[in-house]
């Protein structure tokens, strides 16, 4: 039912001619997966989905259509806008070229999870309404299944749109559930995190699928692919690997939405986003600064105050 | 190489106007301080970028220290005070991504503590001893040498 007043207003905006191009999620031929699509024409309208399988952040198809001319309508759930908003903050695009058509988010699901919990069940076995999923009519604890990025999310309402689909959410995901994917690592000792730390860079195969799922990745060359000082060698040792995250880490200071699309992304399943998370955490607690939730004061790392914490420095 | 001959090998990035100024100072008023540390000079402390930490990490040193002018005796205004953010994100980073604490440190040194500097070169260096030679983030091939 969501469905039927999206492409109804897909088709509208590319009959009208409010849009040049619209990106959204389509369905692929794999069970639980969306891809993104970009459609042009209102008869692509109807392969318009959405559902909690809409996993990447489409903000970060922008970056393609910086130089352009073309009028962009794009699918966005909460973390998406904010990935937006950071993005227009930046100066990546402009607004006037922006329609954001807003999904109320209920929370994405995790494969992994619910290939655990219904081993053999197909996708036909469940149903999504508005009141949450059913299996076989029986309803499931969203908690079971919820990405972990998701199960701490603060802003399941898009915070800008031009159209909202769906009712906007009163509560979030962090009021309901009171959970944080970081609790369980902060309690670690430092020997136990880097154990742990290690053992997931050797896993990584550099693909860098996290860093170019990310939308505020948009850095034209990289510095893990500069050659000219090379900075990270191109074999994925795990201490480069781990050198280029903590370094896109720092990159993404005070920039992440938190929106787990490079956790989504990782084909060795990494839990990368922990690591942009835990900065996030540290900048909302000591500098009071929530990435594309607000659009006036500076970034953090482009301001300072002179009550910094400074205790570190001898 | 045994425990006992092992030397740890220190980065210190020193910004030009106040701590560069200071080792200097340090120097040429003959105060004595472990050897164990190599100077990079940058503008400011401001101008270190945290690649310039991780790269020293991963290519063999024992330890980074990072110096600065004294919040507001910048030469450039504020560009101590931006550092200060950006190191204090980058340690609680490292940190909790379990590397070990001491193995980078920060320091402001104005152009007149010759004497500040030798101290917090002995400090520093005293410190990555107790650590012992770093294994995390340092290149593979290098570990066995």
């Amino acid at each position: 039912m969501f469905e039927s007043i999206l492409i109804d207003t897909a088709k509208k905006l590319l009959r009208d001619k409010t849009v040049d191009l619209i990106i959204g999620y389509g369905s692929t031929h794999y069970p639980f997966r969306t891809e993104p699509i970009v459609i042009n024409k209102e008869d692509q309208a109807d392969a318009l989905i959405w559902n909690p399988f809409c996993g990447n952040n489409l903000a970060r198809y922008l970056k393609y259509y910086k130089n352009t001319q073309h009028k962009i309508a794009l699918m966005v759930k909460g973390c998406d806008s904010r990935a937006v908003q950071v993005l227009l903050k930046e100066d990546q695009i402009n607004r006037d070229r922006l329609y954001l058509i807003g999904l109320s988010c209920p929370g994405l699901v995790n494969r992994e999870k619910l290939q655990k919990q219904f081993p053999q069940a197909s996708p036909e076995d469940f149903q999504w309404k508005e009141t949450g999923w059913f299996f076989h009519g029986e309803q499931i604890d969203p908690e079971l299944l919820l990405e972990e990025t998701c199960l701490r999310c603060r802003y399941p309402n898009p915070l800008e749109y031009d159209q909202l689909i769906g009712e906007p959410r009163t509560t979030s995901p962090y009021q309901t559930y009171q959970k944080d994917y970081l609790d369980p690592i902060d309690d670690l000792s430092p020997e136990e995190r880097w154990d742990r730390w290690s053992k997931e860079m050797t896993k990584c195969i550099r693909c860098y699928a996290c860093r170019n799922s990310c939308p505020l990745c948009y850095c034209q060359e990289c510095f893990a692919e500069s050659t000219q000082p090379q900075w990270v060698s191109p074999a994925p040792t795990p201490s480069d690997n781990f050198l280029f995250h903590l370094v896109r880490t720092m990159h993404m200071a005070g920039r992440c939405v938190e929106c787990g699309a490079c956790e989504r992304a990782c084909p060795v399943s990494i839990p990368i986003a922990q690591l942009p998370l835990k900065v996030e955490t540290i900048i909302r607690e000591q500098f009071q600064f929530e990435a594309g939730t607000d659009q006036e004061s500076a970034a953090p790392l482009l301001t300072y105050r002179e009550n910094d914490p400074g205790d570190f420095v001898k | 190489m045994t425990e006992l001959s092992w030397e740890p090998k220190i980065v210190a990035f020193l910004c030009h106007w106040c701590s560069y100024a200071g080792a200097d100072l340090a120097g040429v008023s003959r105060m004595q301080y472990p050897p164990n540390i190599r100077v990079i000079r940058v503008p400011c402390s401001g101008a270190i970028n945290p690649l310039y930490i991780f790269k020293a990490l991963r290519e063999g040193a024992d330890g980074v220290l990072v110096s600065g002018c004294h919040p507001g005796d910048c030469h450039y205004i504020s560009g101590n005070y931006y550092a200060r953010r950006k190191f204090y994100i980058l340690k609680e980073l490292m940190v909790w991504a379990g590397i070990e604490a001491d193995r980078i440190h920060f320091s402001w040194v104005s152009a007149s503590e010759g004497q500040k500097f030798s101290e917090v070169v002995t400090e520093v260096v005293n410190a990555v001893k107790q650590l012992g030679p770093s294994r995390k983030l340092v290149k593979e091939f290098s570990t066995n040498v």
